[in-house]
């Protein structure tokens, strides 16, 4: 708490290192975001900028802040002895000319994040709270960190931050033992370790104010400034933020440099920091070129053939579609239905949300997860606000009720304690917790799975969807249903990693016992064990629809229609992930999406990026 | 020995717990090595134990009480301020040291404090201390666990069941050794380095990477495959039951050697130094591994110091550094969630070896 890590000890890291220093040169670089994995000295950096500086001390924004702390609240003391209402300032008023720092933001509460963000973009805030009324003016650099593997922040929040870094690994043998070495030398004697480094440290504040001093007086060449706009374009960022932003850096480079004049190389630099996390989409989106080479050995003839399909479904008219893969089939020996085969998995995306929030029944007492979050109903759960108190309840938020009381305590008779509590004044707690979903993944695994290698791209979206569902916390089963069963892969547990790991090992081949694996999905999720009548349950069931093995005596797609349209709406959800591809496509899924009464989505919907790229690259690489 | 048996009926008449003795826990090497050099070199950071039910994961811990060795504390500091760290001393402790006052110090017992599941937030962090507001109208902060847990052990039984925002909060205090208060209009902070020791049983749910990265040391434990073994256990246990006080008496001897132990080894571990041969080794193994962060080699290193000085050596050789390899690289493996990774621990072996033959 007294002394931190210096600057100058830290090895490597060089593009966090220069960020942080032009956030020291220039004010007017608000807001900073350091990813890495976990260890890779994000914190320690961030706090051993306060050696580099005299007048600004880091400020810890804990995880769990609270509003009252956070923007200010009613100063007590005061209220009590003088009945005079005034303002207790907050963080966000103390970090006034500091530095303010937020470990693993991307776990924060979506409101604190936002409260930050725009009073450090705007200078101000408003402080509309028990009571009080005001404009405070603040001025503070924003300094956040975080593991993009617990979780993402949203897009807009992303694009407020004028520079967003992440730290490298750092690979080679003679800077980590460097690293390990000074690490344990300042644990043994810090004080040596801050001795030895600090005439770099005095070199490099020295040479701060001197690039502060100059920053106002660099200027952008015209030609440079307009490579800069040119910069922007190019990599689609949306809106302006992004240009100023760059300029802004390339300047604070160029005085950190002691030049008067920008360069080509600051405004590399400067792109790198201010504009990676902007980037648009439109890069990703560009088809692949065309393979080269001349071996055509009958896989990858397949692939070409596809890929083409893939690619320019339009060009093409239907019917030729149609004939075409009625001759890829012939070609390549599409196995017969009744083999079975082990594919690979696709690349993993992003997913949409594709369990629409606001559709969904919120009930109380829930597993803790991420996915939703529900005003609690016991007392458990995070401390977020107060409000008058409703029902009969014992979860009093004794700060906001003293606070309440304090301003009349002048007039009330006290009988001897400090204050008098009317029952007028009582506030209670409301308590927020993240909700969670229990998830089962009904994957059809039948022969017609493993046609134009579906699977892979199955096993792709099923990947995202639990990396999905393992940022937010839900529970996931695994169930695949092919020849004349059902089985239950996982049960569902919090772990989807051993999902993850069962997914290789999916064999697809078989009939399509549909009827069947819907019932069993529903019966697992609605008795026994995982039939809690409050969770938010659902199956996303991923299947072309074309069920071939009856029950009972009627055709399977009359069956299938009562199955579905009996366990709709009874407590489960349905997710119906159409993975029917090529042509002619028979749409049995979206019948049956009705029946179920469920949401359908074609599997190239699921992406955030439009899964076309990410099927397209999946038939294109050389598995 | 009267005294002790003394001791433990006192212990029995205020309805306290008598704790199965640690030495008479039969097996589980891997895991009492890894409490023991924890306990003897706290930065290690902590320990998880891993494993199903029924092996001994959670009696172990609570058998460490029993072990733990005294420090030098502040007299009447509420976190138990331990003068030899001066940077992580609390403010009221700093100021007393600042105005010039005499520090008075006490020996204190450091302790294991537990953490439960069903803790809420404003006790784990502390919150606004209720009975001086009211009768006294001015804000006084109340210290929660990780106040308790300052200088101490923290024990998770089932941490992978603690709800999230609890989790969040252990993270920050223990990436940071400072519990920030900021909320029910409390703005305090206060030193919180403790040793965190979790349990769990991976059947029912993954650790979130971020607190798994925060053990220094995982252990995988399995049930004694041993029959003999497995028989010595029951026995014991049987024993232990019948009359808890005759068998923690008859374990006296071999506990005394346990406390022995450690506080032989934590007079070496002061003198030890590493040297850039085992810093070396660290580094090549995690490179060849493709761990990606510094914690793995930061770890690894100060672990096989104190697997040496537990062993009573100031040396430490290549057995050490096998052994904290295996307990503090097999969780930083995996990069991101899902991407499977085992260690080859044949080819870890394989650069120590080549390392240490060469000095």
């Amino acid at each position: 708490m007294i002394h931190q890590f210096p600057f100058t000890g830290i090895t490597g890291q060089e593009h966090a290192k220069k960020a942080l220093l032009c956030a020291l040169v220039c004010d007017d670089i608000r807001n900073i975001l350091i990813l890495g994995n976990p260890g890779t000295a994000k914190s320690t950096l961030v706090r051993s900028v306060e050696s580099l500086t005299n007048e600004k001390k880091v400020i810890t924004i804990p995880q769990n802040v609270t509003y009252d702390r956070l923007l200010g609240m009613i100063d007590l003391e005061k209220a009590i002895t003088s009945g005079s209402i005034q303002v207790h300032h907050g963080i966000l008023k103390e970090g006034n000319n500091q530095i303010l720092y937020a470990d693993d933001i991307n776990l924060m509460d979506e409101g604190v994040i936002q409260c930050i963000l725009s009073a450090s973009e705007t200078g101000q805030y408003l402080l509309e709270r028990e009571g009080l009324s005001h404009i405070i003016s603040t001025r503070f650099t924003f300094i956040a960190s975080m593991d993009p593997s617990e979780g993402e922040l949203s897009s807009g929040q992303l694009e407020r931050f004028d520079l967003c870094i992440r730290t490298d690994l750092i690979t080679d043998f003679e800077m980590r033992s460097e690293i390990v070495k000074k690490a344990l030398y300042y644990e043994i004697s810090p004080d040596t370790f801050i001795f030895e480094c600090e005439k770099e440290t005095e070199t490099l504040k020295r040479s701060i104010l001197k690039a502060k001093e100059r920053f106002p007086y660099v200027s952008i060449p015209d030609g440079h400034a307009d490579l800069i706009s040119s910069l922007c374009v190019e990599l689609g960022v949306e809106g302006y933020r992004g240009d100023i932003a760059v300029a802004r850096t390339a300047k604070a480079l160029a005085a950190l440099d002691q030049r008067d004049e920008v360069m080509f190389d600051d405004i590399k630099l400067a792109a790198l920091l201010a504009l990676e996390h902007r980037r648009g989409e439109c890069k990703e989106r560009l088809p692949h070129p065309p393979k080269s080479g001349n071996e055509e050995t009958p896989e990858q003839d397949f692939e070409k053939n596809s890929s083409k399909e893939q690619k320019n479904p339009d060009a093409i008219p239907e019917y030729q579609q149609g004939e075409k893969e009625q001759k890829n089939r012939e070609q390549n020996h599409i196995p017969t239905p009744h083999q079975e085969r082990y594919f690979d998995i696709g690349s993993p995306f992003e997913v949409i949300r594709y369990l629409d929030e606001n559709t969904w029944q919120v009930t109380l007492k829930q597993k803790s997860g991420r996915r939703s979050r529900v005003i609690s109903s016991d007392s458990s759960g995070h401390y977020r606000s107060f409000r008058f108190p409703g029902r009969c309840r014992n979860d009093i938020a004794i700060d906001a009720t003293i606070r309440a009381a304090a301003p009349y305590q002048r007039i009330r008779s006290r009988n001897g304690l400090a204050i008098s509590v009317k029952k007028s004044d009582i506030r209670e707690k409301v308590r927020e917790k993240k909700i969670g979903h229990t998830i089962l993944f009904l994957v059809d695994a039948s022969g017609s799975m493993g046609v134009q290698k579906r699977m892979i791209a199955v096993k792709g979206a099923i990947l995202s969807l639990l990396k999905d569902a393992y940022q937010k916390r839900d529970r996931v089963g695994l169930m695949i249903f092919r020849g004349d069963s059902a089985d239950l892969l996982l049960p569902p547990t919090q772990s989807p990693d051993i999902a993850a790991k069962l997914l290789k090992k999916i064999p697809t081949g078989g009939k399509t016992p549909l009827a069947k694996g819907i019932t069993e999905g529903y019966l697992l999720l609605t008795r026994g064990k995982f039939a809690a009548p409050r969770e938010n349950k659902s199956i996303v069931l991923l299947t072309d629809g074309r069920g071939n093995v009856p029950l009972t005596e009627k055709t399977t797609r009359e069956e299938l229609g009562d199955v579905a349209r009996k366990i709709a709406g009874k407590g489960v959800r349905f997710i119906v992930v159409d993975t029917e591809c090529g042509f002619p496509r028979l749409g049995r899924a979206l019948v049956l999406a009705r029946d179920l009464d469920g949401s359908y989505f074609r599997l190239e919907d699921l992406s955030i990026h439009g899964l076309a790229g990410c099927v397209n690259d999946v038939l294109y690489s050389d598995r | 020995m009267v005294r002790e048996m003394r001791a433990i009926r006192k212990c029995l008449m205020k309805e306290e717990i008598v704790v199965y003795p640690f030495s008479a826990i039969v097996g589980q090497q891997d895991m009492k090595d890894a409490l023991l050099a924890n306990i003897i070199y706290p930065s290690i950071g902590g320990v998880l134990i891993r494993g199903e039910k029924g092996t001994a994961k959670s009696t172990t811990v609570r058998a460490a009480a029993d072990l733990l060795p005294e420090r030098k504390v502040m007299k009447g500091c509420i976190f138990r301020c331990d003068i030899s760290d001066p940077r992580n001393l609390c403010e009221s402790c700093r100021e007393k040291i600042a105005t010039g006052e005499k520090p008075v110090l006490e020996y204190s017992r450091m302790r294991v404090v537990e953490l439960p599941l069903c803790a809420t937030e404003d006790r784990v962090a502390g919150t606004l201390d209720i009975e001086h507001a009211i009768t006294r109208g001015v804000k006084k902060f109340e210290p929660g666990v990780l106040a308790m847990a300052n200088g101490n052990i923290l024990y998770v039984d089932e941490v992978n069941l603690l709800d999230d925002h609890i989790v969040d909060l252990l993270l920050d205090a223990a990436a940071m050794g400072v519990n920030f208060v900021e909320r029910e209009g409390i703005s305090y902070a206060h030193p919180a380095r403790f040793l965190l020791v979790g349990t769990m049983n991976p059947e029912e749910g993954d650790l979130r990477p971020q607190l798994l990265d925060r053990f220094g040391l995982v252990v995988d434990v399995e049930g004694e495959k041993d029959n003999r073994e497995r028989s010595e256990i029951v026995k014991r246990r049987l024993e232990f039951e019948r009359d808890p006080v005759a068998f923690c008496t008859s374990f006296q001897v071999e506990q005394q050697a346990v406390r022995d132990q450690i506080i032989r080894a934590k007079q070496i571990i002061a003198e030890l130094r590493p040297d850039d041969l085992l810093i070396n080794t660290a580094v090549r193994i995690s490179l060849s591994l493709g761990v990606d962060g510094h914690r793995s080699d930061i770890t690894l290193v100060k672990a096989a110091l104190a697997f040496a000085a537990l062993d009573g050596r100031k040396e430490v050789n290549s057995t050490d550094v096998l052994k904290a390899a295996g307990l503090s690289l097999p969780h930083r493996m995996r990069r991101r969630p899902f991407e499977e990774s085992t260690m080859d621990i044949t080819s870890v072996r394989g650069i120590i070896e080549s390392c240490y033959q060469v000095s």
